[in-house]
């Protein structure tokens, strides 16, 4: 004590600082974490996916706040529709329910921005390779006073209703309070624990891993403009050295019959993006020159060199690309 | 005396008539004239600009009193020859498209770019979930 004192004595403009720190130190002390979470590595499509997360709050200050939670998901599963969530804690009595926030409402301190849109700015997609994901945010139906120097247990059990799609997409979850919004991280956490498996029906939409073709929209039907993209930069493929790549591709009609364009012309040739990067814009009605009656269900495709003897299909080997058209 | 009150008179009288409500003829707004043909200058896929990456030079869509008609055809609101009609010729926001059997709606924008009206629809071709946007500019 003598020393601070003596400290102080030498440098009396230092005095100042103090109740500043202790301020900040007041300040910074608020946080809340996501300590665990129980979630099951895959479910079966169509079933509902029970998650629980344990989180600790600890506060400095007085705050009166509703609860937020946020999901990380396909599009496609609809959790604003599908997704129930509830919590317990501490300072609670019982299942606390939570409502959906509305799109387009905005987020505290968010400039503007709303929920969705300011959790994939601030926290970002977990990796996941398609755009076809979507944050959706929950609001208790209450606001809680806390006090300061206390800490609170809160347990969220989630659970949502998966699609019958067969997918793998990285599921993300962030907490925070409708006061302080995601204006500094110790006011909000975040966790993504990897990529999670649906055994669903179709096509496997990867949403985890590159793949070396993807067809844009996901969803789409045979009067859409469908974009055809090859990433040779993926894996090697026997076209890593190709100056020119096209598409080739059979149409299976839903009457059963098949249409096939393989030429190597301007209708089939791929866009170079660079690093062996490829890309073509189709409106697949007119590139099979469809009549009225006759509409596409699926495609098999491959990817070929200027000549069409070299062919690359599903994971760079024989077996064609699948796509199916189809809408959510 | 005399003479300076009928001077008075007619002084006031002048005053009083020379002044009438000036009649001023509400401008009416004009009706919006799309006839004509017109060309796709901007293409949008969920907010992708496609239009340099596919073909929409040869797609044209010619607007007469009350029909239309499709040239090279491609993804559109319509895949068929009709009619058209503005909800409101003099403030139109949507713009309907009929055929024989059904008939489509698009939101409508009209607005002034260099000088000349262009014509933004909105629509969904194949997927619901998939929205375009073209933007045509007649074509001269």
């Amino acid at each position: 004590m003598k020393k601070i004192k003596k400290y102080f004595k030498e440098h009396p403009s230092y005095w100042w600082k103090v109740p500043g720190i202790i301020l900040l130190l007041v300040i910074a002390g608020c946080s809340i974490t996501i300590d665990s979470i129980d979630q099951p590595a895959s479910v079966n499509g169509g079933d509902i996916l029970p998650v629980t997360l344990h989180v600790t709050i600890n506060t400095n200050d007085v705050r009166t706040a509703k609860f937020m939670v946020a999901v990380l998901v396909p599009k496609v599963w609809k959790a604003a529709q599908n997704g129930v969530i509830t919590f317990t804690s501490d300072l609670t009595s019982g299942d606390q329910p939570m409502t959906v926030v509305p799109a387009g409402t905005p987020a505290p301190n968010g400039n503007g921005l709303d929920w969705p849109t300011y959790l994939t700015q601030k926290i970002g997609n977990g990796g996941n390779l398609l755009n076809e994901y979507e944050w959706v945010a929950f609001y208790s139906n209450s606001a809680y006073s806390v006090v300061g120097n206390k800490t609170y247990t809160v347990t969220v059990s989630i659970r949502m209703k998966t699609s019958v799609d067969n997918l793998q997409f990285k599921l993300g979850y962030c907490v925070a309070n409708s006061s302080d919004g995601l204006s500094d991280p110790q006011y909000y956490s975040s966790y993504f624990p990897g990529c999670f498996r649906v055994n669903g029906e179709g096509d496997l939409i990867d949403f985890c891993n590159p793949q070396l073709a993807v067809v844009d929209p996901r969803t789409s039907l045979d009067n859409d403009i469908v974009t055809v993209s090859f990433d040779g930069g993926v894996a090697p493929t026997a076209l890593d050295n190709a100056s020119q790549v096209y598409l080739c591709v059979k149409g299976y009609l839903t009457s059963g019959d098949s249409i096939t364009v393989c030429s190597q012309n301007a209708d089939t040739k791929m866009e170079s993006l660079g690093l062996n990067r490829w890309r073509k814009d189709i409106w697949p009605r007119g590139l099979f020159h469809l009549n009225e009656e006759q509409h596409l269900a699926r495609l098999a495709y491959y990817f070929t060199d200027a000549t069409g003897t070299i062919k690359v299909g599903y994971g760079g080997g024989a077996d064609p690309f699948t796509y199916t058209f189809k809408c959510q | 005396m005399k003479k300076i009150f009928p001077l008075q008179c007619l002084l006031l009288m002048t005053l009083l008539f020379a002044c009438k409500p000036e009649r001023l003829a509400v401008p009416s707004e004009p009706l919006k004239d799309i006839k004509g043909s017109w060309q796709v200058i901007k293409a949008t896929r969920n907010g992708t600009d496609l239009t340099a990456r596919f073909d929409f030079s040869k797609f044209r869509i010619h607007f007469s009193d009350s029909t239309y008609t499709i040239d090279s055809l491609l993804p559109f609101i319509v895949s068929k020859n009709g009619k058209w009609a503005f909800d409101d010729p003099q403030y139109p926001f949507y713009l309907s498209f009929t055929i024989p059997d059904s008939t489509a709606r698009s939101p409508l924008l009209y607005p002034v770019t260099g000088g000349q009206r262009n014509i933004i629809i909105t629509f969904s071709p194949g997927c619901t979930a998939n929205s375009y946007q073209y933007t045509l500019k007649r074509v001269n």
